[in-house]
């Protein structure tokens, strides 16, 4: 080889090498003062609502950041997917704490969440929301970081028998009420809470079922509730399907049960679904519907998701609730940066609980109180065939 | 260049490895691993540790199908059995190194019961029957909240190794790499022994076997108990690395990962359990990391390949299938043999 060929080579490895170096950059982008993470079921069977929170966070914290971000503070914001799959959550939170160093990391459910807590209080300094309406995630012992956007699953069925119970003693007349749901998380914890309630508001729960969330054999389910001939079937933990089945045979069956549920079985998916068949879904929503022109930060969602993402066509509550957790972790980040302290779980949790009366903007009806790591109000809304949509059917409902 | 081993006697057809060399880099790759927590970042360490608890699960399910041919689609139930076993015990204040192997007795233990119907029926049909034995176990799971806490699941407090306690992944990466390793030895000589003998010959002609004098039932019952007792080890050491778990993670879609990544990796062999587990984790991760880090210059193509990923990874399994029935394990020998033999063809 000659020396100049030598020389050509060692420098377009040179070259090479800078190139690579130079490479890297464009990628990465630039640094921001607070990092948000987020592990989203972008792929898998809930996927529905792992796209619509990771649009719904990287909407909210970019509209932030062209805001004026945190006090003058960027968001740098990374969304990862989980796949709603414990091993990759796991692993992508790992990498996301290692490499992005959060302070606050969005997890997809219950599972994640409780699999990445004690990685998550080694650090010190992250603290965690999600989709997870569990109140095992409200022990403060073992997880002091975490908070929910919301009330638990049980808290919206204490909210939904309160109504009903209002309801009946206006008509005078008492109730019957099943209770169907699922075998998961999503659907059983919410029951023991309801049927305390139902019991101190005198409400008979005269039929409990059980189903699997999919591939439910209806038929069989249908007959024992002909047996039991309730006046309200609540159905809980189900995102859409069997419900429109179930109902449809409920109504060849002869049982003509008002039906009810709650928040994510609240999504148009649901109620055009039982529209489509003439039903009046009726349920607990903690937060207004996307379509609400009563609440300022529901407007500025809206007008936000029409100029970035046009071809949407509706906000569903994963996106609202997405947003609004985003929400809590800059308003968090605020008071933090406000009070010159730094962004550490202790100083995080201490700013958390001191949002008692902190202004949604309108998402919640109610000024939020997260002093207990929880927003537990709500409203009930009730399906309205002429508007076709969710319509109030009561005032704000705290517990 | 070694062209080929030669053996003067049945002792040296027996070993593990057949050469000098290959004791060497063996040596050298355990090593390699053993050492990750000392240079390897958060992610590789935590990525390892999920790799090592899916590789002795992996490892169970090859003595049982791949090598006895025993089709269990129920190795996750077992890992479950493990897992709640090791928190009950943790609760009875056991230490660590005796839960562990009692969590993996007891998965044994409920895998002979499983496995006695292998007598009266084989094949497809027994694979009903643990198909069954899972679904019944994953009830159990969510709805005897006493003793596994239900929908809500269990915590298991951080191991404790006379008095080390093992909290953080660069801690637990040792027992899982330990018992990684013991259990892959006991697999290989298993498989050199008269007991992996009796299970390839159940498995290739039962009743060939039974004349020869196999015992059936003892030799089917073994091969299964073998198996969920790996599976209830791997699930008690789940347990301890995630510090929480739900009836939720033990999914029918668990134990068919198993099985496809024994059928990937190669049937009834511990190189194949490796490389089995090795792909079917690491490959979705890799195309997640690569459909991240082309979210900033090909948005379009990255948000294609994210739900993509999962066609991709299915289509890659059909793939080796159809070109390598026998697994990676397979391809790695060939590349092996292309090596010693190279300048000359195979």
């Amino acid at each position: 080889m000659t020396q100049n060929r030598r020389q050509v080579l060692k420098a377009a490895g040179a070259a090479a090498a800078l190139g690579v170096g130079a490479w890297r950059p464009a990628f990465a982008q630039a640094k921001a003062d607070v990092v948000i993470g987020a592990a989203h079921p972008m792929t898998g069977f809930m996927s529905f609502a792992g796209v619509a929170s990771n649009n719904a966070m990287g909407d909210y914290i970019n509209w932030r950041n062209q805001n004026g971000g945190i006090l003058g503070h960027k968001i740098r914001y990374v969304g990862e997917d989980s796949a709603y799959k414990v091993d990759q959550g796991v692993a992508v939170v790992k990498k996301m704490i290692a490499s992005d160093k959060p302070s606050f990391i969005f997890l997809d459910g219950t599972p994640l969440s409780k699999a990445v807590a004690r990685d998550v209080l080694a650090t010190g300094s992250v603290m965690t929301g999600g989709f997870s309406s569990s109140e095992a995630l409200l022990d403060q012992k073992v997880y002091p970081h975490h908070f929910l956007s919301g009330p638990t699953f049980g808290a919206t069925h204490e909210i939904l028998m309160e109504y009903i119970g209002r309801v009946s003693k206006g008509s005078g007349t008492t109730p019957k009420i099943a209770l169907v749901y699922t075998d998961q998380e999503f659907g059983n914890e919410a029951i023991p809470h309801s049927k305390a309630r139902a019991q101190k508001l005198g409400l008979p729960i005269v039929q409990e079922i059980v189903t699997k969330p999919t591939g439910v054999d209806v038929t069989s389910e249908v007959a024992k509730l002909r047996r039991s001939r309730p006046d309200i079937v609540i159905f809980q933990g189900y995102i859409m399907n069997p419900v429109p089945e179930f109902v449809r045979q409920m109504r060849e069956a002869g049982i003509n049960a008002q039906v009810m549920s709650t928040t994510y079985g609240l999504d148009r998916i649901m109620y055009d679904a039982l529209a489509k068949n003439g039903e009046r879904l009726t349920g607990v929503m903690p937060y207004r519907y996307g379509y609400d022109t009563e609440s300022k930060m529901m407007v500025t969602m809206r007008e936000y998701v029409a100029k970035v993402r046009p071809q949407q066509e509706s906000i569903s509550v994963f996106y609202i609730h997405a947003w609004l957790t985003g929400m809590i972790f800059c308003e968090v980040a605020e008071r933090c940066i406000k009070a010159n302290k730094k962004l550490t779980m202790p100083n995080m949790k201490a700013a958390l609980e001191s949002m008692k009366e902190w202004d949604t903007g309108g998402l919640t009806g109610l000024l939020a109180d997260l002093s207990t790591h929880q927003i537990k109000s709500g409203r009930v809304y009730s399906y309205d065939p002429a508007l076709k949509r969710m319509e109030p059917a009561s005032g704000w409902i705290r517990v | 260049m070694r062209t080929g081993v030669f053996f003067e006697n049945y002792h040296g057809e027996e070993q593990l490895w057949d050469s000098r060399t290959a004791k060497v880099w063996m040596a050298i790759f355990v090593g390699a691993v053993a050492t990750l927590p000392w240079w390897g970042s958060d992610y590789m360490v935590a990525m390892a540790c999920i790799v090592g608890i899916h590789l002795i699960a992996t490892m169970g399910l090859n003595i049982t199908t791949g090598s006895a041919g025993l089709i269990s689609l129920s190795q996750a139930a077992f890992m479950g059995v493990g897992c709640y076993a090791v928190s009950w015990f943790a609760r009875w204040g056991l230490p660590f190194w005796l839960a562990l192997p009692l969590a993996g007795t007891l998965a044994a233990a409920i895998g002979m019961l499983v496995g006695l119907p292998s007598l009266r029926v084989k094949g497809m049909y027994f694979a009903i029957a643990t198909l069954a034995a899972h679904f019944v176990l994953s009830f159990l799971f969510r709805e005897w909240t006493p003793v596994t806490g239900g929908p809500r699941g269990v915590t298991v407090p951080p191991a404790n190794f006379f008095g080390i306690e093992l909290a953080g992944d660069r801690r637990m990466f040792y027992p899982i790499f330990a018992c990684a390793l013991l259990l892959g030895l006991a697999a290989a000589n298993i498989g050199r022994s008269y007991v992996g003998r009796a299970f390839v010959a159940v498995r290739d002609r039962d009743i060939s076997a039974e004349i020869l004098g196999v015992n059936l039932l003892r030799y089917k019952v073994l091969a299964f108990m073998l198996g969920a007792f790996y599976a209830g080890i791997a699930g008690g050491l789940l347990g301890y690395f995630y510090g929480a778990i739900t009836s939720e993670y033990f999914t029918f879609s668990l134990s068919v990962f198993y099985v496809a990544a024994i059928i990937v990796g190669g049937l009834g062999r511990v190189l194949g359990s490796v490389l089995g587990a090795v792909f079917m984790t690491f490959v979705p991760e890799s195309l997640r990391l690569l459909s991240s880090a082309l979210s900033g210059s090909v948005p379009a193509l990255a948000s294609l390949l994210l739900p993509m990923g999962q066609v991709v990874f299915g289509a890659l399994i059909i793939a080796f299938l159809i070109f390598e029935p026998h697994g990676l394990a397979q391809v790695w020998a060939r590349v092996r043999r292309t090596f010693h033999l190279w300048p000359f063809r195979t």
